[in-house]
């Protein structure tokens, strides 16, 4: 293989999985708890920018500046459940929606009064290294987003199909009511998906941050290749989330590469239409039709 | 029932024909906001058919008075049309996107809609950023001349008021008109109904394609008169946000209402106007706003003023 074309696998790989995580956060949260997200991006754009403060702003090692950003980011789920979740849970799909929509205009802006709009640069653990990979030389960060994403997915997928906490969270995805006559305490668990939510997001955001900037802006476009990504994958699949996200990634490296820099975010949307046209139920997820 | 419906339309008329002393008394960056707001109103009294009336969330908008605005640039900058021509060209060319885009994806329900049309937004942006020689990037396009009736201009803000005041006025009786015929009803059943509707032997994709592409029409009409308002478009005004903000008139004012779509148009536009001193806070204010009024007045404010009326027992508006 030519050392560009492992340069853009690589690179498709690590945007795809970051995609991946945004992905799964709006899976898991609309499977669970029947709420639509359309503040998942301004969740990564908050995960981004407390790592910002944790790592540059406070100057903490590493390490302790990653758990500590990570901890805000539960916790920022977990507020989110109790300010914005519960107020709207019960209500029709459209009002979740434009309400999704306001709050993230509303975080977006407090970041940009938190934050300012200057964008910050954060470091990569590994720097500017560089590793030889096949003869191509990768960025060590990228393959770090890589594997991180992949542990990550992981965990999540032991939580969800190995522990007996995974099962209650399946049994309130396929029916609340039941899961509730079962003694299954659905409030908790959903504290829980929103942690968990956040935690995604959050990592999203911290591996997102030495690839591009940190920008009050950045959260939108990402949410909106996640969204591309489950659509491709299957809305409620979890491997579609993975499987699309990985497509995106790579469709926008190669699609840059080889097609149009400035069309490739293009190329995507009209992917993501022709699917939701042709396919709607996506490469994993099922038919579509009946739920609205 | 005929009675209230006649007061109603008599204070309507009474509301616009007052609107007409307006710019004596309204300075010029005033009229300016004034003008800004009625071409709003025309798009959300557009977006009511979809969203208010058939159920339809559509965040493509925006995109809508973008193309409007863009076809009557260019016909009337390098085509070197009569800007008067542009109007309608640009205006029949918006319902004729509307059903293009409105076929495939109406099939479509609830967030899987709003993300397609989300998508579609972005990508008129992408568009209309990128191809340069046609749509002129990011510099947009130009120099679109204003409305004349021979030789006299209506370029300046205090004439054009009465150009946007005619045309809204048109858009809101078309918009009645539409509403209480046969169409506008099943419009409304679709929305409460689709199943329920679908077998009185309505047409359901049809219905849903005709408010999609109606409110397509209202965007572009408005779209063309923002052209030919500012004399110049770029993609920043047609933006995903803007189409966010277009909702949020019609959810402020009231969605399902012409009048809540006209009220909440008017109010959006002059909020950050009054609200000068927040500053970039604004839209923080803004947001949560929406979000109260979506929690605990569904209805948006007209809800206030019909359960104010109730109180004091005069019609429900």
């Amino acid at each position: 293989m030519s050392q560009q074309l492992i340069q853009l696998l690589v690179s498709g790989l690590a945007v795809g999985s970051v995609y991946a995580l945004v992905g799964l956060a709006f899976i898991l949260v609309n499977e669970a708890t029947g709420v639509v997200n359309f503040a998942t991006g301004q969740f990564v754009t908050i995960g981004c920018f407390v790592a910002v403060t944790t790592v540059i702003q406070m100057a903490l090692p590493l390490v302790a500046a990653y758990a500590l950003a990570l901890l805000a980011m539960a916790l920022f789920g977990v507020v989110f459940y109790a300010i914005v979740f519960r107020p709207l849970q019960d209500r029709s799909v459209v009002t979740v929606i434009i309400g999704t929509v306001m709050i993230g205009i509303v975080i977006q802006n407090g970041a940009l009064a938190t934050w300012g709009s200057v964008p910050f640069r954060p470091r990569s653990p590994f720097g500017r290294q560089v590793v030889d990979v096949f003869g191509a030389a990768i960025s060590a960060h990228a393959l770090f987003v890589i594997a991180v994403s992949f542990l990550m997915i992981g965990l999540l997928y032991g939580l969800i199909y190995r522990t007996s906490i995974g099962a209650r969270m399946r049994a309130v995805a396929q029916d609340r009511d039941a899961a509730r006559l079962m003694g299954i305490g659905v409030g908790r668990l959903f504290v829980l998906t929103w942690m968990i939510a956040g935690l995604l997001t959050g990592a999203a955001g911290i591996l997102v941050g030495p690839m591009w900037f940190a920008d009050v802006n950045m959260g939108d476009p990402i949410a909106l290749k996640a969204f591309a990504a489950i659509i491709i994958g299957g809305f409620s699949s979890v491997p579609g989330a993975i499987v699309g996200g990985v497509l995106v990634g790579l469709a926008e490296m190669f699609g840059a590469a080889y097609i149009s820099s400035a069309y490739k975010d293009g190329l995507v949307f009209l992917v993501m239409i022709l699917f939701l046209l042709i396919r709607p139920q996506g490469i994993f997820g099922e038919r579509i039709g009946e739920r609205a | 029932m005929a009675g209230t419906n006649r007061s109603l339309l008599l204070a309507v008329a009474g509301v616009f024909l007052l609107a007409l002393l307006l710019p004596l008394f309204i300075s010029g960056y005033g009229i300016r906001i004034l003008n800004l707001a009625f071409i709003s109103a025309i798009v959300v009294i557009g977006l009511n058919f979809a969203f208010g009336y058939a159920g339809l969330i559509t965040l493509a908008q925006a995109a809508f008075v973008g193309c409007g605005a863009y076809v009557t640039a260019i016909l009337t900058t390098s085509a070197g049309f009569s800007p008067w021509l542009s109007i309608p060209l640009a205006t029949a060319f918006g319902g004729v996107f509307g059903v293009g885009i409105g076929l495939p994806i109406l099939r479509l329900k609830g967030h899987y809609l709003a993300l397609a049309t989300l998508g579609l937004n972005v990508s008129f942006g992408i568009v209309a950023t990128n191809w340069k020689s046609l749509m002129g990037g990011t510099d947009g396009i130009s120099g679109i001349p204003a409305l004349t009736m021979g030789s006299f201009s209506l370029g300046t803000d205090h004439r054009y008021f009465y150009v946007l005041w005619v045309a809204l006025v048109a858009a809101t009786w078309v918009a009645w008109r539409i509403r209480i015929s046969h169409v506008g009803l099943a419009m409304i059943a679709v929305r409460d109904d689709e199943i329920a509707t679908a077998t009185s032997s309505v047409d359901v994709t049809r219905i849903k394609v005709q408010a999609f592409a109606l409110s397509a029409v209202y965007a572009a009409l408005a779209g063309a008169l923002f052209a030919h308002m500012t004399n110049f478009v770029a993609p920043d005004d047609f933006a995903l946000s803007q189409s966010i903000v277009y909702l949020a008139m019609l959810i402020i004012g009231g969605e399902g209402s012409i009048i809540g779509a006209i009220a909440g148009a008017i109010i959006v536009t002059f909020m950050p106007e009054l609200m000068r001193d927040l500053g970039s806070a604004y839209m923080i204010f803004f947001g949560c706003l929406m979000l109260l009024i979506l929690i605990f007045l569904p209805k948006g404010l007209l809800s206030l003023v019909a359960l104010l009326g109730r109180r004091f027992g005069t019609a429900r508006l």
